[in-house]
């Protein structure tokens, strides 16, 4: 008896003890402080609440005028053939010599990265004033830095990471603007005369760019081609009236990216390539068939893209993005009145050339840039490769001359390279090997990263807040 | 007498080497105490050597590891699109798994005032991979730095993540500036 009644004890004691183990098990969660990871979690608004009551181009104040014989011109973002290439035939120094750069003038400017336009003697620049908080459009002297005018209105900015980025397009009668929220204005160039002003962000919805807009305007014929990437991804707009002339329809909702619209003419099309945030495309620009898609890709999909689409030879063109992102070359093929795009070839910044912020050379059928900081040993050297092979890396500048983010321009066979903290480098423009010839820092600055203007023997550069005007040519 | 209570050349020379090599020894003795004396010097990381490798998450004694992501505040963009929180192929900045690059989920993202975020790290979920160090270095201002947090760290004699390193990251420290942040002067410990 006593051994079954030990037995019935034992097997209670056991039963007992799984039953609270079963149920600890069944009620038990052991998850229930975990928290699914959902978006809204950061309490981000649903939509920003925009400012309508931006009146563009409301104040204008003039300084002085000038008289002027020089006759240079860098129009717009890359120069005049937007190859950031200077063409005028004037020699310019190899070095810095004993006595150091020849600075001219120094303009202090606010946060940013927006850089001149330089047209017949007179420098204009998109500027925000912080405290004033007024974005202007600024025209100085080229040979003294003297301002002569400014035409502004006022937005609020808050400082991120810079706040004016773009560079102003400028003909003989107009001088087209886009502010760091997407305003649009056009005045007279001489003058500063308001003529007309478009809210991109009103009128085509366009959604201002993480660190505001980046995208430099064209001026083609006395139209002004814009991307809004909107409700319309581009539109083509009458410099004389501020009429819109004709818009591309955005079907695949692309947003606004920081890269600018560049012309190209392949086949004999004109037409106009974007990249935004989505896709690439070439739009229409001559014919009936103006603002008409005549090609599109949406397999370079990077959520940055600074560098604008670099157009090569027979078609080709080279489309790169930092962080992380890598570079694509594609071929246009004609197809009917339109075209099919071929991807050549598609790689990570390791694996060939790729940029982060500014816009590759194209040069004698090499491309000149500097490699991202992502870009494995190579990182952030200057670096060349031949057209048909973007892969192979010809030269660097080897690992004791490293650069930045900051810009670099070809003129009179040789390259200008800013760095970051405001050195300039120049380099003969070899397709063999980097061959340097000097360097000078110009000024303590920091993200020097707005691109250079040259024109007339005079070189433009800025830092986050400054704007220098160096005398390059030889005695 | 006067001659034998006069100090001789011989016993001057002779005296003034003992004196002197006892107070070489003397030196050397306090100079390798204070080297060698372990309570006073951490194990620490460099940021600025740091290549990301992953090992201070999987080398240290400590599971988690000691080893967490600091955020330096002073060099933080506070941006929309950090490249330490959300994924490089990311379409959507929000807070969804999916976009979020941190293995744990051990970065808080909280909106701040139209453009900007804040970013914070709970270093109870951080297991110091190093990933958002990577891509906040690739993206951004660098602003995440790994170090090893010495509250947790066990300070062993050879730390086994200096042992990994690729990149010769890890040194002995004084405690005084036991934290190697970049991007702003070391606060220096009284």
């Amino acid at each position: 008896m006593k051994e079954k009644a030990k037995e019935r004890i034992v097997l209670s004691v056991v039963a007992g003890i799984g039953m609270v183990a079963f149920l600890w098990w069944f009620f038990h969660n052991p998850v229930r402080d975990m928290k699914a990871n959902v978006p809204g979690q950061d309490n981000r608004p649903l939509k920003t609440v925009m400012s309508d009551s931006v009146i563009i181009g409301e104040k204008f104040k003039e300084y002085g005028t000038i008289k002027t014989t020089l006759t240079g011109k860098w129009p717009r973002f890359r120069g005049a053939d937007i190859d950031n290439i200077d063409k005028e035939k004037i020699k310019l120094i190899d070095k810095f010599g004993s006595s150091g750069p020849k600075i001219l003038w120094k303009v202090e400017l606010g946060d940013g990265h927006a850089a001149p336009a330089i047209y017949n003697g007179r420098v204009y620049v998109l500027d925000y004033d912080e405290r004033k908080k007024d974005d202007a459009l600024r025209c100085f002297s080229l040979e003294t830095g003297q301002e002569l005018w400014r035409r502004w209105y006022a937005v609020n900015l808050k400082r991120n990471h810079g706040m004016s980025r773009t560079i102003p397009a400028v003909t003989d009668k107009y001088v087209v603007t886009i502010g760091p929220r997407c305003q649009v204005m056009c005045t007279d160039p001489i003058n500063g005369n308001f003529l007309w002003g478009i809210d991109l962000a009103r009128e085509f919805n366009t959604e201002v760019p993480l660190w505001y807009t980046g995208q430099c305007p064209l001026i083609d014929h006395d139209t002004a081609i814009i991307a809004p990437a909107g409700t319309s991804l581009m539109i083509g707009v009458d410099c004389k009236t501020g009429k819109v002339c004709w818009k591309t329809p955005n079907s695949g909702k692309w947003k606004m990216s920081h890269s600018s619209v560049i012309p190209m003419t392949f086949n004999g099309k004109k037409m106009y390539v974007y990249s935004a945030i989505g896709g690439v495309c070439g739009v229409s620009g001559s014919g009936r068939d103006k603002g008409r898609i005549l090609w599109e890709t949406d397999k370079f999909m990077a959520s940055v893209i600074a560098p604008s689409p670099l157009v090569l030879d027979d078609g080709k063109i080279l489309l790169t993005a930092g962080y992380g992102y890598g570079s694509m070359l594609i071929q246009l093929v004609p197809s009917g009145d339109r075209f099919s795009v071929k991807i050549l070839k598609e790689y990570k910044p390791s694996s060939g050339l790729a940029s982060e912020q500014q816009t590759p050379i194209f040069y004698r059928h090499h491309i000149f840039a500097i490699l991202p900081k992502d870009a494995g040993a190579g990182r952030n050297q200057f670096v060349c490769v031949d057209e048909n092979d973007v892969t192979k890396i010809l030269w660097t500048s080897s690992k004791t001359d490293r650069y930045g983010l900051g810009p670099y321009l070809l003129a009179d066979g040789k390259f200008f390279i800013l760095n970051d903290d405001g050195t300039l480098s120049i380099a003969k423009a070899n397709l063999s090997e980097f061959q340097y010839l000097d360097k000078a820092k110009l000024f303590d600055g920091q993200d020097a990263w707005g691109p250079m203007a040259m024109a007339d023997g005079y070189l433009l550069l800025r830092d986050s807040k400054q704007m220098v005007c160096l005398d390059m040519r030889t005695k | 007498m006067e001659n034998q209570d006069k100090f001789n050349r011989r016993d001057f020379l002779h005296k003034s080497l003992r004196t002197g090599i006892g107070l070489s020894l003397v030196g050397v003795a306090a100079f390798l105490a204070r080297k060698t004396n372990a309570g006073n010097y951490v194990w620490q990381l460099d940021p600025s050597k740091c290549v990301q490798c992953g090992r201070c998450a999987t080398n240290c004694v400590l599971t988690p590891s000691a080893v967490k992501c600091i955020h330096v505040y002073d060099m933080c963009g506070y941006c929309d699109l950090c490249g330490g929180y959300l994924r490089p192929e990311t379409k959507e900045f929000n807070t969804a798994a999916e976009s979020q690059l941190c293995p744990t989920s051990a970065i808080k993202r909280k909106f701040v005032e139209e453009p900007f975020f804040e970013y914070t790290i709970d270093e109870k979920l951080c297991i110091g991979c190093g990933k958002c160090v990577k891509g906040c270095n690739a993206f951004g201002n660098g602003s995440l730095q790994l170090q090893a947090q010495h509250k947790i760290c066990v300070n062993c004699n050879e730390c086994s993540i200096a042992r990994a390193c690729p990149a010769e990251a890890w040194s002995r420290v004084p405690l005084s500036e036991a934290y190697q942040l970049r991007g702003f002067e070391n606060p220096k410990k009284g």
